[in-house]
């Protein structure tokens, strides 16, 4: 890939020489040469490749220089969780509760008729851990780990609608059709199992958050770069299992039919590698229905565990399934690992004191949990966990038709919001950045998406400017040609 | 790339302008001394000097591109006062701070001068630095000049801020802020401003008391509020007068020879056709011109392709769809020696044709049926009639050269609002400028319908015509002049100001049903257009006149129950109340409430609450009426469905009095730079074309701006229009362009690997009138495209990627091929054409399918094409959602590709009547039933092997599947028994191998 920044030309004729056949035959390659058999969890010490490959494969690659983290769990927080509620304390919005502001900030607020003064958080703040970081009361299980964690207080964003800042922090850009951070990381890494995907991700049963496939997409890289949605009941995989089912001996007098008659069609065409693919890929789609189930069965894990996630509890079952299969899949050198929940479960625009205890119950334990699972089984060391919404909300009070600040919510907010990190490369107990008196913007050590961006890919051993792709000629990056930089500050 | 860069920096751009005008202004407004002294900065006596020390190295390593024969960009580096004008992007130095100046950032971070060798010492980017950190001193010979705040400042400011309400389309206040002298008349409160007394100045008045633009109107109207910086401009010009500068010419663009000279900008040339010595393969010249290219590699045309192989190759690539089994018998037995060149003229001359074309050109302007971007998706109704525009204009042939002018301008083409009728050709001119209308596009809504919201749909449509139309990737110049083309930023926004009257981001149309906009955002105009066919337009009127008098019959009789039902709710609570009320009561609810004495007035305070009944409490009193209510929603509903929507077309029209077009510094959308005049990339009217645009017909208000754009784009001295369209038909039948790179003729882009071809197949194209069957049949019946595929070792040594055309490649099926080919083999496409799309919906288990009727489910191209819910099986095989376009299909190769084909409830379901027709066809034999199943599927016979094994595994799957329904019999529920037909074990097994076919590479790919 360095190549590319080099010799942008040579590399051109290259990659287009391989978009011409139109194949990732490298696939093949690199299935045939691996035992087929080999055990499915296969985190392993393997060394990559020497020379990185020219094709699209989904065999591990060279990173750009010594990763500290191999797998990333992405827990993305749909909505817009509110951070002066939870990690980012105001005292100040205490003093000048009530006051009105709306007109110092009206350009952006979403719902200016709904505007109404600052509003105090309704929560209590406490310090906590040997680093004495704040954390309301809200999250009293993730607040036994600030000593592992490294806060994010200045983060921005550039659109304050829902869609927009979505595709912001997924893809980098504030439109549809680019690739997500997963598929960026996956095609600049590769996985470690062949026979699962490299880029999972864990959507609610539920329902799909907005912007539903879109937040995975892998716009203009090969759809090989996708991430794959794994349920968490039934078949893990969209057509994993025949709808109506069929007796194991016919399968497999169907499978053995497909075989010949593809290996008669070969054996007719020398020298056409995308036939090899195929008939690959049919039996890498054989290998994973097996793989993802084994991922997805539970039962060889401790009582212990499954209550520490909360598995089996009306609030956080759900939540803590995902969680403890992300486990799991990282175990089994899945790459790139997301997980969603529900709709939009930190959007409150209204009733936020209610909602956002609501909210919090379902996900504080299972997040907690699995930090705790990564820690003990030693996961964490080369495991980046990243919490995190596209926005934050404002100091406002945001008001229904009763003006009730009883009901009150808070209104979105793209100038501040709070992310989290912890494990592999992070340094531990710390915060970073600050936001103005209020809340309302960043002001100190501002981070941007396209900065959170690149400290995610350089943790993998990456480089933002070096990880690219060529389309049309023209190189595209991840953080496209905005101005970049890596918080090294959370670095360990 | 385009994205808005973050809002701080914005402020800094903003302050950093200002800092100049105030900087300079101090400097103009005391005494001319002082300004040779200024105060901003002390000038230290031993930093470095502009003469002595900036200059030198300006000159040695700038001046090339910056300096007397060049100004890139628009920057000139020469003296003081180029230097203070800065460039096309803006300020380049501001005095004291290195760390703003993007003179200083582009040195340092070697991004300039271009090229790793020419990179500036670390001593002289530390010279640079330290200059600019004493202030930026010109020294006393050179001191800065004046550059005063003018019209060109302010302008930009009130369209972004304030022309909304007080511009075009409205007159609040019956003020007018678009130019100086709107702006002097005022509105009804008087003139905006006093010239010289901004004390004085109404307008400033409103700014400072922060009462506009309304705080909370903002969002609904698509402004901001003012940034502090803007009004502090506004309160320097109008200080100083409001002075206005006379637009300055444009500067001429300076290109240097290599860049002039560049292949793509030169005007297709007249080629000699070569001469070749295997000359028997030589069928026409595009064959010679691939010989000649494969000779001298000491390699030649691969031997001609069977019969069968070439009908299923021919009918693929110019319908999408495998030739039928009796056309497999009726073509193999044709002896006739012309027998192929009948075939392609009978595939030409197929109304399929239109279908599987039309959705090659559907892929180059982004088709979508839905806005995407917002989560509603919206839907848009009336987009397929541009869809069927295109099938229908690729089925009749329609020259490219007029099927572009349509597109881009086809509203300038006739006077259609007084046309006394609207004809075929009015109608198909406005539905084509749709191609204009098909980015994605989230401003329907308030929240993202600002400015930059609009700048995006914008840019999505200059991108489709700058890559699709003439290979450029202008996109780039946005921000900055292209850093490998010829483009100059400036171009990038005169070609945006073609498009100003009818894409004025300032005058905005938004997308979708005005009914479908919460109440405040309804003053937006919407982008239809009524004129329709008379003939559609009576149609609808019939279908809908007796659904709508059935609905109207249906609420007349619903509202006389109500009354009813509410009167003996009345009666029945009268009759709880003492009954010397009961008359007075009645009077009351009879008497309007304006009318009512003071007596009347204190009995409905008591009474009349519980007197009065809405529809929700009648509903909750009486449950029978609650039942007649519901029955009166349903039916109500199933008519409203059969209500059709009014015809309209989706278009786009030039309204007139466009915005002036400012260009954009940086891309900033806040940030605007000079004023530009609409005009074509400078690079590409080296023939002397100018932009000369008069308006389309006499009295119009149309601008003409894109009429004349698409005249000159199909005039045959056009380097890329013919060329790059040539190309991506060559790429449609021999996968691959003679330049690969089919959206990029530039530098970055790929070079032809056959440039003479190319242009012989270009001028050919032209020749012909711009028609592509004409260039179908010359590509079709050469020996080039007839070759086998088959890949032999020499071609593995001497052409290994086939850019030599030493063969044919074998290909996937797209996505349609595929879907369209199931559907055919199972006896379930159904045929029709046009109209609204095919609804898709999304399943539980989150697969994307489409609904079919009772006649099947129609072609690929019919199907609702959703930016957000992709129809999993074009998602899996590579049909992109665009976002804008799909400049080339991509060819993956990946497992839930496999999954689909093999474990899809409906793809099994069309494999068993797939195995209907074969087993109505061929009998309970199973070596015929084999032979159909190839024919259907493979539109072929097998060969013994392939029939050896598939009836070994039929009957080995039937024995099976005999055990499996036996052991299931014996343990069914008594009752609950399937049927026969899905336990007949025959059946089963043959349905397992049509299924097994359709997983087949056979299936999959052509050779």
């Amino acid at each position: 890939m360095a190549k590319t920044i080099d010799n942008p030309q040579a590399n051109r004729r290259e990659f287009f020489g391989e978009m011409g056949t139109g194949l990732y035959a490298g696939a093949l390659a690199y299935l045939l040469g691996r035992d087929l058999h080999a055990p499915s969890i296969a985190r392993a010490e393997e060394s990559p490749p020497a020379t990185p490959s020219r094709v699209f494969d989904p065999g591990p690659r060279t990173p750009h220089f010594e990763p500290r983290a191999k797998s990333v769990i992405h827990l993305f927080m749909n909505g817009g969780p509110s951070q002066m509620d939870m990690f980012d304390p105001k005292p100040m919005l205490d003093k000048h509760h009530g006051e009105e502001y709306f007109d110092k900030i009206a350009g952006d607020v979403e719902n200016p008729f709904a505007a109404g003064a600052l509003m105090r958080s309704p929560f209590e703040f406490d310090r906590h851990g040997k680093s004495d970081i704040w954390m309301s009361e809200l999250l009293p299980e993730l607040s036994k780990h600030v000593d592992d964690m490294a806060f994010i207080r200045s983060m921005y964003t550039n659109n304050l609608t829902h869609e927009t800042a979505l595709y912001k922090i997924h893809s980098g850009r504030l439109f549809p059709g680019n690739p997500s951070l997963g598929s960026w990381v996956v095609y600049g890494l590769g996985s470690e199992n062949q026979n699962l995907p490299a880029y999972v991700v864990l959507d609610d049963p539920k329902g799909l958050p907005i912007n539903g496939i879109e937040n995975w997409q892998a716009g203009y890289l090969p759809p090989l770069y996708q991430g794959t949605r794994f349920r968490s009941n039934g078949p893990p995989v969209l057509h994993l299992e025949p709808e109506s089912p069929q007796p194991v001996e016919v399968s497999k007098l169907r499978r053995e039919l497909l075989s010949r008659l593809d290996r008669i069609h070969k054996d007719q065409r020398f020298g056409q590698p995308q036939l090899d693919a195929r008939i690959a890929s049919y039996e890498l789609a054989a290998r994973m229905q097996l793989a993802a189930s084994a991922a997805l069965d539970f039962s060889d894990e401790p009582k212990e565990t499954l209550e520490m996630y909360g598995i089996g509890q009306k609030e956080t079952d759900s939540y803590g399934r995902r969680c403890l299969l992300a486990r799991r899949l990282v175990e089994r050198g899945v790459r790139f690992v997301q997980i969603f929940i529900e709709y939009q479960i930190w959007d409150h625009h209204g009733s936020i004191e209610a909602g956002l205890k609501r909210s919090c119950k379902k996900t504080d334990r299972p997040a907690a949990a699995l930090l705790h699972d990564l820690k003990r089984s030693g996961l964490f060391d080369d495991t980046l966990v990243v919490w995190g919404g596209e926005f934050g909300r404002l100091p406002l009070s945001q008001l229904s038709g009763k003006k009730d600040l009883k009901t009150a919510g808070r209104d979105h907010n793209k100038n501040a919001f709070t992310t989290w990190m912890a494990g592999a490369g992070i340094k531990r107990g710390t915060v970073y950045g600050a936001t103005d008196d209020f809340g309302f913007a960043s002001v100190e050590n501002r981070v941007a998406v396209q900065d959170w961006h690149a400290t995610i890919l350089h943790l993998l051993g990456l480089d933002h400017e070096k990880l690219v792709f060529e389309r049309n000629g023209l190189e595209e990056k991840l953080t496209g040609v905005f101005e970049t930089r890596v918080v090294k500050e959370i670095l360990a | 790339m385009t994205d808005l860069v973050c809002c701080n920096l914005l402020r800094k751009q903003c302050l950093r302008r200002l800092f100049w005008v105030v900087f300079v202004m101090a400097s103009a407004y005391t005494t001319p001394h002082v300004a040779e002294e200024p105060n901003a900065a002390k000038e230290s006596s031993d930093g470095p000097t502009f003469d002595a020390d900036v200059r030198p190295i300006l000159q040695r390593s700038c001046f090339k591109c910056h300096g007397e024969k060049r100004q890139k960009a628009e920057l000139d580096l020469r003296t003081a006062e180029t230097i203070t004008q800065g460039g096309e992007s803006g300020t380049i130095v501001v005095p004291g701070k290195p760390d703003e100046s993007p003179l200083y950032e582009v040195v340092h971070e070697g991004a300039m001068p271009p090229g790793k060798k020419n990179r500036l010492s670390e001593r002289d980017v530390e010279t640079i630095r330290d200059w600019i950190l004493g202030g930026a001193q010109f020294g006393s010979n050179n001191a800065a000049p004046v550059q005063r705040v003018n019209q060109h400042d302010v302008i930009p400011v009130m369209l972004l801020r304030c022309t909304v309400c007080h511009g075009k389309s409205r007159r609040e206040g019956g003020l007018d802020l678009r130019t100086k002298e709107s702006m002097l008349e005022g509105g009804k409160s008087g003139p905006a401003f006093v010239p010289g007394r901004p004390e004085e100045s109404l307008m400033l008045k409103r700014l400072h008391a922060g009462e506009m633009p309304p705080r909370r109107q903002v969002v609904s109207v698509g402004v901001k509020p003012m940034e502090d910086g803007e009004i502090e401009l506004l309160t320097q010009w109008i200080g100083l007068g409001a002075p206005t500068m006379p637009s300055s010419p444009p500067r001429e663009s300076q290109f240097n020879e290599s860049e002039q000279s560049f292949w793509a900008f030169r005007p297709v040339r007249d080629v000699e056709v070569p001469n070749v010595q295997g000359t028997k393969r030589v069928r026409n010249s595009v064959d010679a011109f691939v010989l000649a290219a494969l000779e001298s590699e000491g390699l030649s045309l691969a031997p001609e392709a069977d019969k069968i192989t070439l009908l299923r190759r021919a009918y693929f690539d110019l319908l999408g769809l495998p030739p039928p089994p009796e056309e497999v018998a009726r073509f193999v037995n044709d002896t006739n020696p012309e027998a192929y060149e009948k075939l392609v003229d009978r595939l030409l001359a197929s109304s399929d044709y239109g279908e599987r074309w039309g959705r090659h050109w559907l892929d180059v302007s982004g088709y979508a049926d839905s806005e995407g971007k917002r989560e509603q998706d919206l839907s848009r109704l009336h987009a397929y009639r541009y869809r069927d525009y295109v099938i229908r204009a690729f089925g009749a042939d329609k020259p490219y050269d007029r099927f572009l002018t349509e597109q881009l301008a086809g509203d300038e083409l006739y006077d259609y609002e007084s046309a006394p009728k609207i004809t075929p050709e009015i109608y198909d001119a406005l539905v084509a400028t749709g191609f204009l209308r098909m980015g994605p596009d989230g401003t329907w809504a308030a929240i993202t319908n600002f400015v930059p919201d609009r700048l995006e749909v914008i840019a999505d449509a200059l991108d489709v015509i700058g890559s699709g139309l003439m290979g450029l990737t202008f996109k780039c110049a946005r921000c900055h002049s292209h850093k490998f083309d010829p483009i100059p930023q400036r171009d990038y926004y005169r070609l945006s100001a073609i498009f100003k009257g009818a894409y004025d981001e300032h005058s905005w149309l938004r997308p979708g049903k005005a009914a479908q906009y919460p109440f405040r955002a309804r003053k937006f105009a919407t982008r239809t257009l009524p004129h329709v066919l008379p003939e559609e337009l009576e149609a609808w009127k019939t279908h809908n006149q007796p659904i709508e008098a059935e609905l109207a019959e249906l609420a007349k009789q619903f509202g006389a129950d109500e009354s009813q039902a509410r009167e003996a709710r009345v009666t029945a609570r009268l009759k709880e109340l003492p009954e010397e009320l009961h008359e007075d009561l009645q009077k009351l609810l009879a008497t309007k409430a304006e009318d009512r004495d003071e007596v009347q007035r204190y009995l409905a305070t008591k009474f009349e609450k519980s007197l009065t009944f809405d529809l929700s409490a009648l509903k909750k009193a009486d449950e029978e009426f609650n039942k007649r209510s519901k029955d009166y929603d349903r039916k109500k509903t199933e008519l409203d469905e059969k209500l059709l929507p009014e015809p309209q077309i989706r278009a786009l029209w030039d309204r007139g009095a466009p915005s002036p077009t400012y260009l954009l510094q940086r891309g900033n959308y806040l940030t605007s730079g000079s004023l530009v005049a609409p005009g074509f990339p400078s690079i590409l009217t080296a023939t002397g074309s100018k932009f000369e645009p008069t308006p389309p017909w006499p009295g119009s208000t149309k601008t003409g701006r894109r009429l004349a754009l698409a005249r000159w784009l199909v005039q045959p001295e056009h380097p890329l229009t013919a060329r790059v369209i040539t190309n991506r038909v060559w790429r449609n039948h021999f996968g691959r362009g003679l330049v690969k790179t089919l959206g990029n003729f530039g530098r970055l882009g790929a070079r032809p690997t056959h440039p003479k071809l190319l242009d012989y197949l270009a001028a050919e194209f032209m020749r012909s009138g711009w028609s592509f069957k004409t260039i179908h049949r010359l590509l079709m019946t050469s020996s080039t495209y007839r070759q086998s595929s088959a890949v032999t070792a020499a071609h593995e040594q001497l052409d290994p990627d086939g850019s030599l055309y030493s063969r044919m490649p074998l290909r996937r099926l797209d996505a349609e091929e595929l879907r369209d080919s199931i559907l055919l083999a199972a006896g379930r496409l159904d045929r029709t054409r046009y109209g609204r799309p095919d609804r898709v919906e999304e399943r539980d288990d989150g697969s994307v399918m489409e609904k079919g009727t009772n006649r099947g489910w129609r072609r690929s191209v019919y199907v609702e094409q959703r930016r957000k819910q992709p129809l999993t099986l074009f998602e899996s095989f590579d049909l992109p959602v665009m976002n804008p376009n799909c400049l080339e299909r991509q060819n993956s190769n990946v497992a839930p590709q496999a999954l689909y084909l093999l474990n899809n409830g409906r793809v099994r379901r069309l494999a068993a009547a797939f195995a209907e027709r074969v087993l109505t066809a061929a009998g309970e034999e199973p070596a015929a039933q084999v032979e159909h199943a190839y024919l259907i599927a493979l539109s072929r016979y097998p060969s013994d092997h392939e029939s050896r094994v598939s009836v070994e595994a039929l009957s080995k799957l039937r024995a099976e599947w005999q055990r499996a329904t036996e052991s299931s019999v014996s343990s069914a529920e008594p009752g609950n028994e399937p049927t026969n037909d899905t336990q007949n074990p025959t059946l089963l097994a043959l349905q397992d191998l049509c299924h097994t076919l359709i997983n087949s590479a056979a299936f999959l790919y052509v050779d």
